[in-house]
């Protein structure tokens, strides 16, 4: 098999001017190779939820994707404070966001479970004061 | 897709503003002169406005032709009202009009745009909440917007055909005459939904001339309009969706429930817009207004008069919105009849084609498209008859331009050849060589 396409994209913390910009080029990328417009939404909804969480949580990270012929994978890693209860996270509704982020419009506790919801596969590893990676992989062949 | 613009070869110097100003990315210089790529075009306009030189134009009807053949059976536009120094009350300007061989057909006009809120608003009021928000189908840009980048959409565009046809649809009906019926339109947008209908069905409206062309001849003939007297309620509620928020008002006036409503105006609006309603951001919302020209309608490129004017002078209109009983039920007659106001066809994606119909293939060229683009300028200068360095590296992978269109990579090979010509220089063949 050939190597994957790689995208890579710093996300700093409290920036919610560019936040996007990784969605955005995954989307784009997903569509120039011809993937449905399912698989592109649902990888940008990923993308997009992750990155917001990278802005409001994370204290700023890295996204990154990688394409092959038969899946997206998706991964969010910051060294951000970690995640006390995982259980509860997920949960929708739940949050912990400050009141900046929740005037911006954002924090309304949706983006774990809305990431989980889009993806085939829903990883989270996390530990309190060390950081929080997720990784996320939607299949091809899955939802077309 | 067709599209609307025209282009003068002899007016246009290649220069890039106009490719800058795309959206879309539409356009591209090949061999000294623009391009269009019509598959990419939305008809928003913005062309045009960045054409310093006037190269680009709109491809309309000729109006002196239609005029010349007779009465001229015409559907104006709501922008249409606002152009002449005042707001001019579409019973006014159908009776001055007349005179002029011009037959406005406000009346099936104001019943279309009423039928349309109407419909709209039954069909928002129908939809279960996790379809929703609707998106407006008025403005045909922001339609092919989403048919090319945003076809996860589709399935939000209200399925609610454009008034402007449902009130030719009605004259038709009415007179049962075969006359064409000329639109008075505001932006080449509006031109290609008749040439070029979304659902495919040919449009019931046969010829299209800018609202410019219309209202400076009427000027030049010396055209009077009254003065209107604004403190008395106009029951024009169409004049209204001239102006951004004019359809989503009349749409919630017409609600049986209170709806979550939003209007936009301009491009990057829009886009941004449509973006954030794909990401799922939009829940709680009935309904969305989009408008790719600023501050609605009247940011036309076909409508000649000032858009804050037009807009100051619709704005101090005092509309009636309260439905007389008579008028709710004709209103219900119409609504009952769906032929008339729904979209029959299903509007299709019009995604501009992938690198290649196989994934290992396209994942092939998706990778020499980056490697191509990690060696470019990335200053986006345009030299190269493109919008951006991407889109260079994209149009060389899709095998539609050359590494050397770029003129720094043409200068850097030119200088490789010129240092090899230099060490070449110093080369002497054996037999030349003397021994020392």
């Amino acid at each position: 098999m050939s190597e994957p396409i790689h995208i890579e994209h710093d996300v700093a913390a409290d920036d919610y001017q560019l936040a996007g910009a990784a969605s955005n080029n995954v989307k784009e990328t997903l569509k120039m190779l011809g993937l449905s417009s399912s698989i592109c939404r649902r990888a940008a909804i990923i993308t997009y939820e992750a990155e917001m969480n990278l802005v409001i949580h994370g204290g700023g990270g890295r996204i990154a994707a990688n394409i092959d012929q038969e899946s997206v994978e998706i991964m969010a890693v910051d060294r951000g404070p970690g995640i006390p209860n995982v259980e509860l996270a997920i949960q929708e509704g739940f949050t912990t966001a400050g009141d900046r982020a929740r005037e911006m419009g954002f924090g309304a506790g949706m983006g774990l479970p809305n990431i989980k919801r889009n993806a085939d596969i829903f990883e989270i590893d996390t530990e309190v004061g060390a950081g929080t990676t997720v990784r996320t992989v939607i299949y091809f062949q899955h939802g077309q | 897709m067709a599209h609307s613009i025209k282009i003068s070869y002899s007016a246009c110097r290649g220069c890039v503003n106009c490719i800058k100003s795309c959206p879309t990315e539409a356009i591209r210089v090949i061999n000294g002169s623009i391009t269009i790529i019509k598959d990419l075009c939305v008809d928003c306009g913005e062309c045009l406005r960045a054409c310093a030189r006037k190269a680009l134009g709109l491809d309309e009807d000729d109006w002196e032709l239609i005029h010349a053949h007779g009465l001229v059976e015409a559907v104006p536009d709501p922008v249409f009202f606002a152009q002449f120094g005042s707001f001019w009350y579409p019973d006014a300007a159908r009776g001055a009009l007349m005179e002029r061989g011009i037959d406005l057909l406000t009346d099936e006009a104001e019943d279309a745009f009423d039928l349309s809120a109407y419909a709209s608003a039954r069909v928002i009021e129908n939809r279960s909440s996790d379809q929703l928000p609707l998106i407006s189908t008025y403005c045909p840009s922001v339609i092919r917007l989403i048919q090319l980048q945003f076809p996860e959409l589709l399935s939000r565009l209200i399925p609610v055909e454009n008034p402007l046809e449902i009130a030719a649809e009605l004259w038709r009906a009415r007179t049962k005459s075969y006359a064409p019926l000329t639109l008075f339109a505001p932006c080449p947008a509006k031109i290609t939904l008749i040439r070029d209908p979304i659902g495919g069905e040919p449009s019931p409206i046969q010829h299209i001339v800018a609202i410019r062309k219309v209202v400076h001849t009427l000027m030049a003939s010396g055209v009077k309009v009254e003065k209107f007297d604004k403190s008395v309620p106009s029951n024009w509620r169409s004049a209204t969706w001239a102006i951004r928020g004019g359809e989503t008002k009349h749409i919630s006036r017409f609600a049986s429930r209170e709806l979550t409503v939003l209007a936009v105006s301009g491009l990057r609006n829009t886009m941004d817009l449509l973006q954030q309603i794909e990401l799922g951001r939009f829940r709680g919302v009935d309904f969305v207004e989009c408008r790719t020209c600023d501050l609605g309608c009247f940011g036309g490129v076909a409508a000649p008069e000032s858009r804050f004017l037009a807009y100051l002078r619709n704005r101090h209109i005092e509309t009636e919105w309260n439905l007389t009983p008579e008028r709710a039920a004709e209103l219900a007659v119409m609504y009952e009849n769906t032929k008339l106001w729904k979209v029959r066809n299903s509007i299709q994606s019009k995604q501009r084609l992938p690198l290649s119909s196989d994934l290992l293939e396209a994942m092939s060229r998706m990778k020499q498209m980056k490697a191509i683009f990690a060696e470019l300028p990335h200053i986006d200068c345009g030299a190269c008859g493109r919008p951006s360095c991407k889109a260079m590296a994209e149009d060389i992978v899709r095998e539609q331009g050359e590494i050397t269109d770029c003129v720094f990579k043409l200068r850097e090979g030119i200088s490789s050849l010129a240092n090899q010509i230099l060490s070449l220089a110093d080369v002497q063949p054996q037999t030349l060589r003397k021994p020392r």
